[in-house]
C-alpha cells in the first residue's frame, strides 16, 4: 500500500495511455471511415468531414442495397460459431477431463495430435474438403463449416480446458464422497462450480476463433445460406461492380466489431486467466 | 507367503481397473481425437494423393499420373523461393516485433496499480477479438491513396517524405502495412503468453536481487527473463508457427502483388485460382511439410518443452 | 453460470433447427437460381419481371457472385467441375467462357436462341467458343475515349476526328493534367495491353486452339512493342497520377473528376456515377470511341459484358433457355442500360428513345462494340491474363524492349508447366 509518487503517476498514466492508443486506435480509424460520405472519403483526414449514417444504413436498414448481404451473413456468423463453440466445448470438456484426471495410453498421443492441428495450413485442407463436401452435400450448408471450424476449436480448447482442469483438487471430490454424498452428487458440488469459469473462458477464445475465419468462409460456401461475414465482405457492392463500397464495409466491420470489444470488456479478466493458465503451467 | 498369492491378485486387479480407466478414458476423449483427425488428416492425405497428379479441375480428362514432376517444378521455381523468402521474413519480424512489445505489456498487466489493470487489460486484448480481415481493412483503408487514406497527410512532415506515396506500389511498402496489421492483432496473444510465464518468476528472486542493489534493468536481464525461458519459448513457437501461415492480412490488403505472395497466398492462388489441383496440392504438402520442420526445430533444437509440469 | 449454459443451448438448438428447415418452396414451380454479378439491382428487377411472365412456368431467383471476374470464375469453375446441380443461369465474363464451355460445363444453346441477327459484332464473338455459340449475349460493354471538353479545347485537339494515345500523352504532358487508366495488377490490366495489342493490328494469342504446350503469343511483335511503349511512356512520366499501380476503374474515375483530369478509357458506368457524384464535371464532359495506336488503322475498343450460359448439370435446362430467352429480351435489355448503366448487346435497344435521352453517348458505345476486340478466348485465359499482369507491372516498369520477350517466355513457361504462376 505504497503511496505512489506524482512522477510514477504521471509515467503510468503515460503508459496506459500510450496502450490505449495503441489497441483502439485502428478501430477508431475504421469507425471515422464508416461515417464518411462517399465524397468525403477523399478528403484524406481521419475524421469525417461531413457524417453521414448512409452506411449504415445500407447493410441494416431495409431497402438498403447491402442489407440482403450483410444480415444473412451475420445471422450465418453468429449461428455457425456459436454452435460450433458449443460442439467444441462439450468435447474439449470431456477429452481435457479425461486427460486431467485419468490415466491411460495415449493421453499424450491427444495432446500432440490437438497441437499438430491447430498449427496445420488451412489453405492445405481447402480444396479436398470441397470436393469431399460436394459429393456429401455439406457444401453450402452450415454443417459444412461447422465441421470445419472444430478442428479450429477443438486443439486450443483442449489444452486450455487440460490446465484448468489440472488445477482442480480432486481430493475434494474425494473428500465429499467420505461425507456421505454420491458419486454424482460430488461431481456436482465441487467439480463443477471450479470447472465452470474455466469452460465458460474457452467458450469465449472459442468463439473468438470461430468468429473468425476466413479460408474456409471463402472456399466452402458460395450463398448466402451460410457464408459468414468475413467472407461476405469481399461481396459488397457499390452503385455498379466496379466500385468500391468502402464506407459499407467500414460499417459492417464496426457492427460486428462492438459485440466483441463489448465481450472483452465485460470478461477480460477471465480471458486473460484462461489463456496465461492455458498455454504454459509451471 | 501372502505376499506371494496376494500379488498375483493384486496385479490383476490393477490392470482391471487401468483397463477401465483406459476404456473411458478413450470413450471421453474419441470424439475431440476423432474428429481432429478426421478434418485433417482425410484432406493433407488427399492433398498428398492428388500433388502426384496433374490435374486441372476444369480438364478433368486430362488427369495425368506425374509421381513428383510437380515438387520438381515447385522447389526448381523462382516464385516457389521468393515467396518461401517473404513468409520467413514477416515471420521473423512479426514474431520479434511481438516478442518486444508482447513483453511490454506483459509487463503493463503485471506491474499496473489495481485500478488501471483492468483498463490496461481491456486496451490490450481489444485487438484479440477483431476479426483478422476487419484489422486488414481499417489499415488498408488507412494507408491507401485510392481510398482515402490520411497516413501520408500525417506522414507529410517528415523532411522527404512523398505525400502522394503508394504503399501499395512495391513490395518494402507493402509488406510494412502488412506487417502492421499482423503485429497489431495478434501482438494480445503472445502478451498473455509471456504474463503467465512472468507471473511464475518467484517474487523473493527478484527482491532479493533488488535488495543486493541491482538495477530494474539488471533484474529484468539476470532474473525475470533467465526463469521466463520456457514461457517465450513455447511463445514464439507458437506464433512462429501461426505467422508462418499468414493469409488473411495479405489476401485483403494486396492479393499476393508486388512480391508480397507469401506461401498460404500461392497455394491458395494456385488450388483454387488457377484450379491446377496437382501443382496446389503439393505447394500445400510442402507448405505443411515446412510447418513440421519449424516445430521440429523448435522442439528438438530449443528443447522446448509443451509438457512442462504436465506430467500424468 | 448454468443460466448462461441453457441459453447458449437453447439458441443453438434453435439455430440447428433453422439450418434443418428446408427452403424450397413447396408449391411445385419448379426455382430457378440465376448467378449473377454484383450491379446496381437490375438484373433482380428482370429476374423479377421475368418470373412474372413466366406465368408459373417457372420462378427465377439470384444469387450474387463475388465482386471480381477472377472470383466469378473460381466459384463457378469449382463447383461446374464438382457436376453442381443447382447452378441453373450464370451471368458469364466472356473471356473465362472458354474454360468451361471446352470441359462441356455448359448446356448446348437451343436453336431458337442461336440466332444471333441484330447482335452487335463483339459480343457475339465473345459469346461463342470454337465456331459455336455457347452462350447467349446479354449485355456488352465497351470503354470509351472520355475527355474534359475544356482541356481539349485549350490544346486545340479536334475531337470530331479520331485521336491517338499520341496525341492525349502530349495533350496532357503540355496541359500538365492525368490520364485516367487503369494500371492496377488486375483484369483491368489484361483489358487495357489487350486493347492496344489489337488496335496496333495484333493478337496477344496467335492460336487459341492449340494445346497448352504448344501455344503460340503475339507480344514480341511491332503490335505488342507498341503497347509496350504506350505503357511505359505514361508509367514512368508519372502521367497516369502515383495511384496508377493500384488504380482501377472507380480509382481512374475519380482521378479524372479531380483538377487534373483531362482523358480517361473507361466503360460507361462513369457517365450515371458521375451525374451523381460530380455534375459540374458531366457538364465539361465529351466522349469519343477509344484512341488509336496507329493514326491509320481503327482502334479495337475492348469488349467486355455478360453472357448467360447454363449450367450442363442443372435439373432444368429447358426451363432455364426459356427464361434466359425472357432476360435478354430487346426491352429487358434497354430497361437494363436505362437503370444499371450496362449497354445492351441487341442494336435494336439503342434504338430506344429512353436510352438515347438518358445516354446520350449511345450510339459511340455501339460503334464501339463493332469495332471491339475480345481478349483471347482459351481454356488457359486466365494463365495469360495472370502472367500478363505479373510481367507487365507497375507500369512504370514496362520496356517495349525486354517486356514483350520476357512475358512471352513466362507465360508459355507457365503454360508448359514448367513455371508456378
Amino acid at each position: 500500500m505504497r503511496a505512489m509518487t506524482w512522477p510514477q503517476r504521471i509515467t503510468w498514466i503515460v503508459i496506459i495511455a500510450v496502450v490505449l492508443v495503441w489497441s483502439l486506435f485502428p478501430v477508431f480509424s475504421i469507425a471515422m471511415t464508416s461515417f464518411k460520405t462517399p465524397a468525403g472519403l477523399f478528403s484524406g483526414t481521419l475524421l469525417p468531414e461531413e457524417w453521414t449514417l448512409d452506411n449504415y444504413a445500407t447493410i441494416l436498414a431495409p431497402g438498403g442495397s447491402a442489407q440482403d448481404l450483410f444480415l444473412p451473413a451475420l445471422r450465418n456468423s453468429i449461428g455457425i460459431s456459436l454452435i460450433a463453440t458449443f460442439i467444441a466445448v462439450v468435447l474439449a470438456t470431456l477429452c481435457a477431463y479425461a486427460i486431467a484426471r485419468l490415466d491411460f495410453p495415449g493421453k499424450r498421443i491427444i495432446l500432440t495430435t490437438a497441437l499438430a492441428v491447430s498449427v496445420f495450413p488451412i489453405v492445405s485442407i481447402v480444396t479436398p474438403l470441397f470436393n469431399l463436401w460436394r459429393v456429401v452435400g455439406l457444401y453450402d450448408t452450415w454443417l459444412g463449416l461447422i465441421i470445419p471450424y472444430l478442428s479450429l476449436t477443438l486443439p486450443i480448447s483442449i489444452w486450455t480446458l487440460a490446465a484448468f482442469f489440472r488445477q482442480i483438487p480432486w481430493e475434494l471430490e474425494q473428500a465429499a464422497q467420505v461425507d456421505g454424498a454420491t458419486p454424482f452428487e460430488a461431481f456436482r458440488k465441487t467439480v463443477v462450480p471450479l470447472a465452470a469459469p474455466g469452460v465458460f473462458t474457452t467458450a469465449i477464445i472459442a468463439f473468438f476463433i470461430a468468429w473468425n475465419d476466413f479460408v474456409y468462409g471463402i472456399s466452402l460456401t458460395s450463398t448466402d445460406a451460410a457464408r459468414p461475414v468475413p467472407a461476405a465482405l469481399s461481396f459488397f457492392t457499390g452503385a455498379s461492380q466496379f466500385e468500391e463500397p468502402t464506407g459499407a464495409i467500414s460499417a459492417a466491420a464496426i457492427v460486428v466489431t462492438i459485440p466483441i470489444v463489448i465481450v472483452v470488456v465485460i470478461f477480460q479478466r477471465r480471458i486473460v486467466s484462461g489463456l496465461t493458465q492455458g498455454a504454459v503451467k509451471g | 507367503m501372502t505376499t506371494v498369492e496376494n500379488t498375483p491378485v493384486k496385479r490383476k486387479r490393477r490392470s482391471d481397473r487401468a483397463r477401465a480407466e483406459a476404456r473411458l478414458g478413450w470413450m471421453l476423449a474419441g470424439p475431440a481425437f476423432g474428429i481432429m483427425l478426421l478434418v485433417t488428416l482425410y484432406p493433407i492425405v488427399q492433398a498428398l494423393w492428388d500433388s502426384l497428379f496433374s490435374l486441372r479441375l476444369t480438364a478433368p480428362d486430362d488427369r495425368e499420373f506425374i509421381w513428383f514432376r510437380n515438387y520438381q517444378v515447385i522447389l526448381g521455381d523462382p516464385a516457389f523461393w521468393q515467396s518461401m523468402g517473404v513468409t520467413l521474413f514477416i515471420t521473423v519480424i512479426t514474431v520479434l516485433l511481438e516478442l518486444i512489445i508482447g513483453f511490454g505489456f506483459a509487463l503493463v498487466m503485471h506491474r499496473a496499480i489495481k485500478k488501471l489493470r483492468g483498463f490496461a487489460r481491456t486496451a490490450i486484448l481489444v485487438p484479440y477479438g477483431i476479426i483478422t480481415v476487419v484489422s486488414a481493412f481499417a489499415f488498408f483503408y488507412a494507408f491507401d491513396i485510392n481510398s482515402g487514406g490520411y497516413v501520408n497527410n500525417w506522414l507529410a512532415w517528415i523532411p522527404g517524405f512523398d505525400e502522394n506515396l503508394n504503399w501499395f506500389a512495391s513490395q518494402g511498402t507493402s509488406l510494412t502495412v502488412i506487417i502492421l496489421s499482423e503485429v497489431w492483432k495478434t501482438t494480445p496473444f503472445i502478451s498473455l503468453l509471456l504474463l503467465s510465464g512472468l507471473a511464475q518468476v518467484p517474487g523473493d528472486l527478484e527482491e532479493a536481487a533488488k535488495v543486493d542493489g541491482a538495477t530494474a534493468w539488471e533484474v529484468l536481464r539476470r532474473v525475470i527473463l533467465p526463469n521466463m525461458k520456457a514461457a517465450i519459448m513455447v511463445a514464439v513457437l507458437f506464433r512462429t508457427l501461426e505467422a508462418f501461415r499468414i493469409f488473411d492480412n495479405i489476401f485483403i490488403m494486396t492479393a499476393g502483388a508486388n512480391d508480397t505472395e507469401a506461401l498460404s497466398l500461392l497455394a491458395y492462388n494456385t488450388s483454387i485460382g488457377r484450379l491446377e489441383i496437382g501443382l496446389g496440392s503439393a505447394i500445400s504438402v510442402l507448405l505443411f511439410l515446412s510447418v513440421l520442420i519449424i516445430a521440429g526445430i523448435f522442439i528438438k533444437g530449443f528443447k522446448v518443452d509443451l509438457s512442462a509440469g504436465r506430467n500424468g | 453460470m448454468r443460466n448462461l449454459k441453457r441459453i447458449v443451448a437453447g439458441a443453438s438448438a434453435l439455430a440447428l433447427a433453422g439450418t434443418l428447415g428446408a427452403c424450397s418452396a413447396g408449391d411445385g414451380v419448379p426455382t430457378l437460381t440465376w448467378y449473377i454479378n454484383p450491379d446496381d439491382g437490375g438484373q433482380a428487377e428482370i429476374a423479377a419481371s421475368c418470373t412474372e411472365a413466366a406465368d408459373g412456368a417457372y420462378r427465377i431467383e439470384t444469387s450474387l457472385l463475388p465482386r471480381d471476374a477472377a472470383s466469378q470464375r473460381e466459384q463457378l469453375a469449382r463447383r461446374l467441375a464438382a457436376s453442381d446441380r443447382s447452378l441453373d443461369i450464370m451471368s458469364l465474363d466472356p473471356p473465362f467462357i472458354p474454360e468451361l464451355a471446352e470441359p462441356g460445363f455448359l448446356a448446348p444453346v437451343p436453336d431458337d436462341l442461336r440466332n444471333t441477327d441484330g447482335v452487335v459484332q463483339g459480343a457475339v464473338q465473345s459469346a461463342s467458343w470454337n465456331d459455336e455459340l455457347v452462350t447467349v449475349p446479354f449485355w456488352a460493354n465497351t470503354q470509351l475515349l472520355w475527355y474534359r471538353k475544356s482541356v481539349a479545347e485549350a490544346a486545340g485537339l479536334d475531337m470530331t476526328q479520331p485521336v491517338t494515345w499520341d496525341q492525349i500523352i502530349q495533350v496532357a504532358e503540355e496541359q500538365d493534367k492525368k490520364l485516367g487508366v487503369q494500371g492496377a495488377l488486375a483484369e483491368s490490366l489484361t483489358v487495357w495491353i489487350n486493347a492496344l495489342v489489337a488496335s496496333a493490328g495484333g493478337k496477344i494469342l496467335e492460336d487459341p486452339d492449340a494445346k497448352p504446350d504448344e501455344m503460340q503469343l503475339g507480344l514480341d511483335t511491332d503490335a505488342g512493342r507498341a503497347a509496350a511503349d504506350i505503357i511505359g511512356r505514361i508509367g514512368s512520366s508519372g502521367l497516369g497520377g502515383s495511384g496508377l499501380p493500384t488504380a482501377d476503374e472507380n480509382a481512374s474515375m475519380n482521378l479524372f473528376q479531380g483538377e487534373e483530369g483531362s482523358f480517361m478509357v473507361n466503360w460507361p458506368f462513369v457517365y450515371p456515377a458521375m451525374q451523381g457524384a460530380a455534375p459540374e464535371v458531366v457538364d465539361d464532359l465529351g466522349w469519343a470511341v477509344y484512341p488509336r495506336v496507329d493514326a491509320g488503322t481503327p482502334a479495337a475498343p475492348p469488349v467486355g459484358g455478360i453472357n448467360l450460359g447454363v449450367g450442363a448439370y442443372s435439373a432444368h435446362t429447358d426451363l432455364a433457355w426459356q427464361a434466359v430467352a425472357c432476360i435478354v429480351s430487346p426491352e429487358n435489355q434497354a430497361q437494363y442500360f436505362v437503370t444499371n448503366g450496362n449497354p445492351p448487346s441487341n442494336a435494336a435497344a439503342y434504338d430506344d428513345p429512353q436510352v438515347q435521352e438518358k445516354f446520350p453517348m449511345a450510339d459511340t458505345i455501339k460503334e464501339s462494340l463493332d469495332l471491339g476486340a475480345p481478349r483471347p478466348q482459351t481454356p488457359y485465359y486466365n494463365e495469360i491474363s495472370i502472367g500478363l499482369q505479373r510481367t507487365w507491372h507497375p507500369p512504370n516498369a514496362v520496356n517495349p524492349d525486354t517486356t514483350p520477350q520476357d512475358s512471352t517466355d513466362f507465360i508459355l513457361a507457365v503454360l508448359r508447366g514448367e513455371r508456378l504462376l
